[in-house]
């Protein structure tokens, strides 16, 4: 004798979280007899159960008996029965070692050839491109500079003023044990003028535009901006990226050179007022150290570091597929990858400067 | 190039598009003839878009070629293909306006890339565009400040600044409410009657089907499976297309599980 199983008048998703599951782990000789006499409402979770438990009788060969079901509850579980059907699963490519590294190496491959290529556009669209199409609005450049480099006056005069203030203090403790304190004055100048400031400038920069631009590009990828634009016969490269490009290279070797002569005030500061070095000697002391090559490394580093900014802004912005997930995920990537060329180009220039 | 009345002005030979592996136009072929309004229709995921955006450039076939004005459509940032574009307004199916101008920049931002027209001039057509589309007032807004239906039009009024021979419609009234989508249907019906404009939209929407089409096509797993007037695929009498006026779920595979109802069902008194 088949045992009777009487479903209850709602046969809804509380049922099922506290009684119904038992139906899952029954296991009987004869296949069971559901009972809906009273059933009246069945919701989602309640089709699902039933549905999969009569699956799993059918694949031994059983039929659930469904006793006095009312037309509504057998309509929905005929939805049910529709829908049973295995989902098909989202193909697994690269599964072994070997696949995996293949697809590694292969995609690594193919994000050198775009960088390449996006390399080679801004730097062809910005210079002999302009002679053959000018595709950016008028005023876009000026905008740009106002943007990326105006507004990063404040943080990037912040920040360097403390790290200045920070490095002559830390120095300056140091240099006082042996009454050197006047030394102070060169290393702040080499260091902040060489070094630190379009060192740090670069860093808040990307931080603050790298993360920008990519954000912003990916943003019209996905929104098909982009597209748009070269359906109308304008190139986006030089729509967006080339108004950037040179709104950064004239405006971050000003940041980078006011940055640096913050930096100098906050070290003035430390000797003046922590070493008590008269404020004449410490200045002189400090101009004398101002060598002009080192402003040109100064100058040449930050153009150079603008232009990587854009470049793995643009690429990283260009490179998105997907929705607003993949455009986090880019911007994350170009901040990080823009801080460690920033670094890594940094090292390279120590052995030319 | 100049196309006369009987030379077709989009045409699309044999066209196959893949994604990875995944075959999403199969052989599509078809020609739109000049002042013709020709909707591209078919369930969702048939290809619709794909073949929309093959056509204009922005995904490259497997094989086959499409010829716009008489000229094979190629590399989109080749400087022959850009200036085909040049002449073609074209109507993405979220607007694709971009977020930082305003609507006015928007709308003036072809005709100031590619005239030499003066800026008063260019303000004038703006505001006649804008107008056209009943956006009179929206002129200073960011595109983020309309609702889906004024981007929409927004963008119908920048497709048609530069008075395109052709005009591409990506689900034109997807998401408007009846009385604006019919206003935009007719809208485009009388563009074709006072510019005579060629005009190709894809849309799954029946009532604007009815309202506007000449020839329809219609895309059914990546084939075309009808291509002609509307009255013809209407006395077809069953296939996908019959399903699709009859509103019938015609996908394989649903109706057949149906059957294979898995209880047994008994009524006792």
């Amino acid at each position: 004798m088949a045992p009777v199983f009487e479903l209850p008048a709602s046969v809804n998703r509380e049922w099922v979280e506290h009684e119904g599951r038992s139906l899952l782990s029954l296991r009987t000789a004869d296949a069971p007899v559901l009972d809906a006499s009273k059933t009246v409402l069945v919701d989602s979770a309640g089709i699902s159960l039933l549905t999969y438990v009569a699956g799993q009788h059918a694949k031994t060969g059983r039929k659930l008996v469904l006793r006095n079901a009312s037309g509504a509850l057998l309509s929905a579980l005929g939805q049910g029965a529709k829908s049973h059907e295995p989902a098909p699963l989202r193909a697994v490519q690269g599964e072994n070692f070997f696949g995996r590294v293949g697809e590694f190496a292969l995609s690594l491959y193919n994000s050198l050839v775009l960088a390449l290529s996006m390399l080679a556009e801004i730097l062809y669209w910005s210079s002999l491109g302009l002679l053959k199409r000018r595709d950016f609005r008028k005023g876009a450049i000026e905008q740009q500079m106002y943007q990326m480099g105006y507004k990063a006056v404040g943080i990037v005069g912040l920040l360097s003023f403390l790290i200045g203030d920070v490095l002559a203090l830390q120095a300056a403790m140091q240099l006082e044990h042996f009454g050197a304190g006047i030394f102070l004055a060169p290393m702040i100048v080499i260091s902040m003028i060489k070094e630190i400031g379009p060192l740090m400038t670069a860093i808040i920069l990307t931080g603050r535009n790298g993360s920008a631009i990519t954000a912003e590009i990916a943003t019209m990828v996905v929104g098909e901006e982009i597209d748009a634009l070269r359906t109308m016969g304008i190139h986006p490269v030089q729509f967006v990226i080339v108004p950037k490009f040179f709104a950064l290279s004239l405006t971050m070797p000003l940041l980078s050179i006011t940055g640096s002569i913050v930096g100098l005030v906050g070290g003035y500061l430390v000797a003046v007022f922590y070493l008590d070095i008269s404020s004449g000697l410490f200045i002189r002391e400090m101009m004398k150290n101002i060598v002009f090559a080192d402003v040109v490394a100064n100058i040449v580093k930050s153009v150079v570091f603008s232009w990587l900014i854009i470049w793995i802004g643009a690429f990283h912005g260009f490179r998105v597929r997907g929705g607003a997930e993949a455009v986090g995920k880019e911007t994350t990537a170009s901040v990080v990858m823009g801080i460690f060329a920033i670094i890594i180009a940094d090292a390279a220039f120590s052995f030319i400067f | 190039m100049a196309s006369n009345e009987s030379s077709p002005i989009i045409e699309v030979r044999n066209v196959t598009v893949r994604y990875g592996n995944r075959t999403v136009l199969d052989n599509v072929s078809l020609s739109v003839v000049p002042r013709e309004i020709r909707v591209i229709l078919g369930p969702s995921g048939c290809g619709k878009t794909t073949l929309l955006k093959t056509i204009l450039g922005l995904l490259v076939p497997a094989s086959g070629s499409v010829w716009l004005f008489g000229t094979q459509v190629g590399d989109l940032d080749s400087q022959e293909t850009m200036s085909l574009l040049k002449r073609a307004g074209i109507l993405f199916q979220n607007g694709a306006l971009l977020g930082s101008l305003t609507v006015e920049e928007n709308v003036a931002l072809p005709l100031q890339m590619h005239t030499k027209l003066p800026p008063a001039l260019v303000r004038e057509i703006v505001h006649l565009k804008l107008s056209q589309v009943g956006l009179g007032q929206a002129a200073p807004l960011l595109p983020e400040e309309l609702s889906g239906g004024m981007r929409k039009r927004a963008a119908l009024a920048r497709a048609l600044v530069l008075d395109p021979p052709v005009l591409f419609c990506d689900e034109p009234s997807a998401g408007l409410d009846p009385v604006t989508a019919a206003g935009l249907d007719e809208l485009l019906l009388s563009l074709r009657s006072s510019l005579s404009i060629t005009i190709l939209v894809v849309t799954h929407e029946l009532a604007s089907i009815e309202a506007i089409a000449d020839n329809i096509v219609f895309l059914y797993k990546g084939g075309v499976l009808y291509e002609g007037p509307l009255s013809g695929a209407k006395l077809l009498a069953e296939g996908p297309v019959f399903d699709f006026f009859m509103r019938k779920d015609s996908a394989p595979g649903r109706t057949q599980a149906a059957s294979e109802f898995p209880f047994l069902v008994e009524q006792t008194a």
